[in-house]
C-alpha cells in the first residue's frame, strides 16, 4: 500500500474513503448479522453450559436438549459469527491493501444472505434433531454446498483484487489473507467432500472431522486474525511492524505445520498409530507462529501504549494477541504426550476451542469493528463507556471460560483415569468448573448485547457526526486528540480536508 | 498545480474542493496513518529460546509415533493399560517366576547387607562371600540350615569367619524360600531354580527337628544330616506368577 500510494495525503485519503464507501454495505451486513449470531451463540451457549452442571435445566423440551443445543452453540458461533466476522474482516482488508475498490458489493450483499439463509435452516434444523452429529458440521446436509458457493461468492472478488493491485511490496497481512481465502475452501470442502459426500469408513470420518476442526481453527480463523492483527497494529500506531524476519518466521511455520494438525483428538483409536502423535507434534509446534506473530505485534505495540490504552480498536486487538499467546503454550500443553490422554474427553478441548474462538479470534475481530466501522458509516461510536464494559465483560468472561475449561478438563481428565473409582466422580470434579463457565457465558452475554445494540446503532447511521474518534482515556483530555483534530465539539466541518480554511 | 500535459485543462482547484468535501464526511479514513514500512529488527535470542520449547516439545510427541508413515501398524503398544479383572487385587502385572521370588528375596538380603554387603562378597576378613560359596550354591536344605541356626567354625572354604547369628527368628517360609533364590541367583551365582514356598515351609520343619534345636549348626552336622535338598515340587523358573502373593497368574 504505502509504496503504490500516491505522495498527497488528501488524494490517499478520498482513495481510501472511495474503497471503504464501495464495500459499505456487504461489510456492515457481515459485521452486523455476525453480532447477532454471537449473540445467539452465546444464549444457546449458557443453556448447554447449564445443563453440564444441572441436567434437569428446560429438560422438557426436545428442542433444547444438550445434544441439539451445544452443536446448534458451536455452529452458531463457527458459522454465524466467526465466519461471518472473518469475511468482513477479510474483503475490506484486501480491498484497503490492494487499493482496490469492490466492484461487486451487490453480490457479496446478496452470497452474504445466501450464508445467513442456509446457516439459519442448519441451525433450525440442528434444534429440531436433524444435525448430522458430526462435530462442527452439524448442519443437515443440504446446508454445505450453498454454504461454499456463497463462500465463492464472497471470496473471489478479494483474490482479483489482490492480483490487479499496483505492482510493489506485498504487506505481511496480504499474506494471510491470501492463505486465509486459499485455505477455508480447501478445509471446508475436503472435509464435507469426503465426510457427507463419500461414504468412507467411519473411523477414517471421525478422523477427518478431528483434521477439519483443527485446520478450520488454524488455516482460516487464525491466519484471518493475524491478517487483522497485522494490519490494525502499525497502522494504528503509526510504527512500522517490528521485524519482518519474525513475520516470515510466522506465517510459513504455519502454512507448513497447521495442515498436519488435528488427528491427535483419535490417539487411541484403531487408525495409524502415527497419525494422532503426527497431529499432536503439529499441534504444539503452532506455538512457533503463535510466538512469531505474537512477539512480532506486542513489540510493535508496546512503543505506544498510550494509544493502546485508549483505543478502542487496539485495545481489543492487542488483548487478541496476548490471546493468541496463550493460545500457543494452551497447544503446547494439552498436547504433550502426557497431558495427551486426559485431554482427550474431558472439558480441555472444549475450552481450548473457545480460547481460539473467543481470546483470540473475537477479539481481533472487535477491534477490527471498531475500527472499521466508523469509516463504513462516516459516524463515530456512541459510547466510550459501552466499548470499556464490552471490553471488560469479555476479558472477565473469555478468561474464565478459558481456564476453567482447560484446567477443570484436565482435572476431569486425571479423574478419569483413575478406574478404580466411579465415573460420577470424575463428574464431581468438574462441576465447579462448569457452574463457573456459565457464569462466565452470562458476563459474555451482557457484553455481547450491548455490543449488538451499540453496532446496530451504527449500522442505523445513528452515530456521532464528528472528526473525533471516541477514545477510551479517562475523559476526553485535550492531550488524546492530536492537533489535526481540533477541540473536541467541533462537529461536522473540521477534519484535515477543511484545516487550512480557517 | 496546473498540469502541463493537459494545458487547457484547469481542475486542480475542484479536485481539492471535491478531496476536502469527501474528507470531510470521511473524517476517520482521513485522519489514518499510514502503513509504515517492515522493521528489521534482528530476530533476538530469547524469542528463539522460547520457541525451542515448543520445538522440543513436539519431538517428544513425535518420538511417540512409532513408525511414521506405516498404514498398518493400528494400535500403538502399551497404549492400553493392563487392568485385572478382579478389582481388588488391581496389582502390578505377572512376572516370572524366578524375578518374582527374586524381587521379594533382594527385599530380605537387607538383613544379611550389614555383614555380607551389597554384593555378596563379605569382606573376606570377617564375613565370609557368598558369590560362589559351595554351600550357597550347593544343596538347598544345607543352605537353609545355616540361614536358620547360624553357623559356628569353619564354612565351605574351609576358612574360619567367626560364629554367624541364627536368623530364624520371624522367619517364614516364604522369606527363606524368596531370599535363598535371591541369593543363590545373584552376585554371579546362577544356580537358576527356584526354592519355593513348599520348600521354605519343609525347611522350617527340619530345623525345629534339629537334636540340638537352637545352636548354630557346624561343618560336621550339615555334611552329615543336610547333605540335600528341600523336599519339594520344583517350580519352572518361567512360569508366570503373581508378584505378591506368588501364586499361579492363571489361578484367579
Amino acid at each position: 500500500m504505502s509504496q503504490a500510494s500516491s505522495q498527497n495525503p488528501a488524494i490517499d485519503a478520498a482513495r481510501r474513503a472511495e474503497i471503504d464507501r464501495s464495500l459499505r454495505h456487504p461489510v456492515m451486513f457481515f459485521f452486523t448479522s455476525g453480532a447477532a449470531w454471537l449473540a445467539v451463540a452465546i444464549l444457546l451457549g449458557i443453556v448447554s453450559s447449564a445443563k453440564v452442571h444441572s441436567p434437569g435445566f428446560l429438560d422438557g423440551c426436545s428442542w433444547l436438549t444438550y445434544g441439539r443445543v451445544q452443536p446448534a452453540h458451536m455452529n452458531a458461533l463457527i458459522y454465524g459469527w466467526g465466519c461471518q466476522a472473518a469475511f468482513g474482516m477479510l474483503i475490506w482488508l484486501m480491498a484497503r491493501l490492494s487499493r482496490q475498490e469492490c466492484r461487486a458489493a451487490g453480490i457479496i450483499l446478496t452470497a452474504g444472505h445466501v450464508w445467513n439463509l442456509a446457516i439459519g435452516l442448519g441451525t433450525i434444523g440442528i434444534l429440531a434433531g436433524k444435525g448430522t452429529g458430526v462435530p462442527w458440521m452439524e448442519f443437515p446436509v443440504f446446508a454445505w454446498v450453498p454454504m461454499l458457493l456463497a463462500y465463492a461468492a464472497i471470496a473471489v472478488w478479494s483474490m482479483v483484487q489482490f492480483k490487479v493491485r499496483p505492482a510493489g511490496h506485498v504487506f505481511v497481512s496480504q499474506w494471510y489473507v491470501l492463505g486465509a481465502l486459499i485455505w477455508f475452501p480447501w478445509v471446508f470442502a475436503t472435509a464435507h467432500l469426503l465426510i457427507h459426500g463419500f461414504s468412507g469408513s467411519p473411523l477414517m470420518a471421525n478422523a477427518i472431522n478431528a483434521w477439519f476442526r483443527s485446520g478450520l481453527l488454524f488455516l482460516f480463523f487464525t491466519p484471518a486474525a493475524i491478517a487483522a492483527a497485522y494490519y490494525l497494529v502499525p497502522k494504528i500506531t503509526g510504527r512500522p511492524v517490528y521485524s519482518y524476519t519474525l513475520s516470515l518466521l510466522g506465517f510459513w511455520s504455519l502454512a507448513v505445520v497447521a495442515p498436519w494438525a488435528g488427528m491427535q483428538k483419535l490417539a487411541g483409536a484403531p487408525i495409524p498409530a502415527f497419525l494422532p502423535y503426527l497431529g499432536a507434534a503439529a499441534t504444539i509446534f503452532i506455538a512457533v507462529p503463535a510466538i512469531a506473530a505474537s512477539v512480532n505485534l506486542l513489540k510493535t505495540a508496546a512503543g505506544a501504549w498510550e494509544t493502546v490504552v485508549n483505543s478502542p480498536s487496539l485495545r481489543f486487538t492487542v488483548a487478541g494477541v496476548v490471546g493468541l499467546l496463550v493460545l500457543g503454550l494452551a497447544c503446547t500443553l494439552l498436547n504433550v504426550p502426557s497431558f495427551l490422554p486426559l485431554s482427550q474427553f474431558s472439558l480441555s478441548g472444549y475450552g481450548f476451542d473457545i480460547l481460539a474462538l473467543y481470546g483470540f479470534f473475537s477479539f481481533v475481530a472487535f477491534g477490527m469493528i471498531y475500527f472499521v466501522v466508523p469509516r463504513l458509516t462516516r459516524r463515530e461510536w456512541l459510547f466510550g463507556g459501552l466499548i470499556k464494559l464490552h471490553f471488560f465483560l469479555s476479558i472477565y468472561g473469555v478468561v474464565t471460560v478459558a481456564l476453567v475449561a482447560l484446567f477443570g478438563g484436565l482435572m476431569q481428565g486425571g479423574a478419569q483415569e483413575d478406574y478404580k473409582q466411579p465415573w460420577e466422580n470424575a463428574m464431581t470434579y468438574a462441576y465447579p468448573y462448569a457452574v463457573a463457565a456459565t457464569i462466565a457465558w452470562c458476563f459474555l452475554l451482557v457484553s455481547n448485547l450491548f455490543f449488538f445494540l451499540h453496532l446496530g446503532l451504527m449500522w442505523l447511521r445513528l452515530g456521532r457526526r464528528s472528526s473525533h474518534p471516541t477514545l477510551l482515556g479517562d475523559g476526553h483530555h485535550g492531550d488524546l486528540h492530536d492537533g489535526t483534530h481540533g477541540p473536541e465539539g467541533d462537529i461536522d466541518n473540521a477534519g484535515p480536508g477543511s484545516a487550512h480554511a480557517h | 498545480m496546473s498540469d502541463p500535459s493537459k494545458p487547457d485543462l484547469e481542475e486542480s482547484v475542484n479536485v481539492t474542493e471535491a478531496h476536502e468535501r469527501v474528507l470531510r464526511e470521511a473524517a476517520a479514513a482521513a485522519r489514518e496513518n499510514r502503513l509504515s514500512e517492515n522493521g528489521r529488527e534482528p530476530v533476538s535470542l530469547w524469542v528463539l529460546v522460547l520457541c525451542a520449547i515448543p520445538v522440543l516439545a513436539a519431538g517428544w510427541a513425535l518420538g511417540n509415533a512409532g513408525r511414521l508413515f506405516s498404514y498398518k501398524d493400528t494400535v500403538k503398544d502399551g497404549y492400553v493399560r493392563i487392568i485385572p479383572a478382579d478389582d481388588d487385587a488391581a496389582g502390578p502385572p505377572p512376572k516370572e517366576a524366578l524375578a518374582a521370588y527374586m524381587a521379594k528375596g533382594q527385599k530380605i538380603y537387607g538383613k544379611c547387607i550389614g555383614c555380607h554387603g551389597p554384593d555378596g562378597k563379605g569382606d573376606g576378613n570377617a564375613y565370609p562371600s557368598l558369590a560362589g560359596s559351595a554351600w550357597v550354591n550347593g544343596e538347598s536344605e544345607r543352605l537353609a540350615m545355616v540361614i536358620l541356626n547360624g553357623l559356628n567354625g569353619p564354612t565351605s572354604t574351609g576358612k574360619v569367619f567367626g560364629v554367624m547369628p541364627a536368623q530364624g527368628a520371624g522367619m517364614s517360609g516364604d522369606d527363606l524360600a524368596t531370599l535363598m533364590t535371591y541369593i543363590r541367583n545373584s552376585f554371579g551365582n546362577k544356580v537358576g531354580d527356584v526354592v519355593t514356598k513348599q520348600m521354605g515351609a519343609a525347611a522350617l520343619e527340619i530345623s525345629n527337628a534339629r537334636p540340638k534345636v537352637g545352636t548354630a549348626v557346624n561343618a560336621d552336622e550339615l555334611n552329615a544330616d543336610h547333605l540335600k535338598n528341600l523336599a519339594g515340587d520344583s517350580l519352572d523358573p518361567k512360569v508366570m506368577l503373581d508378584p505378591i502373593t506368588l501364586e499361579p497368574a492363571e489361578a484367579k
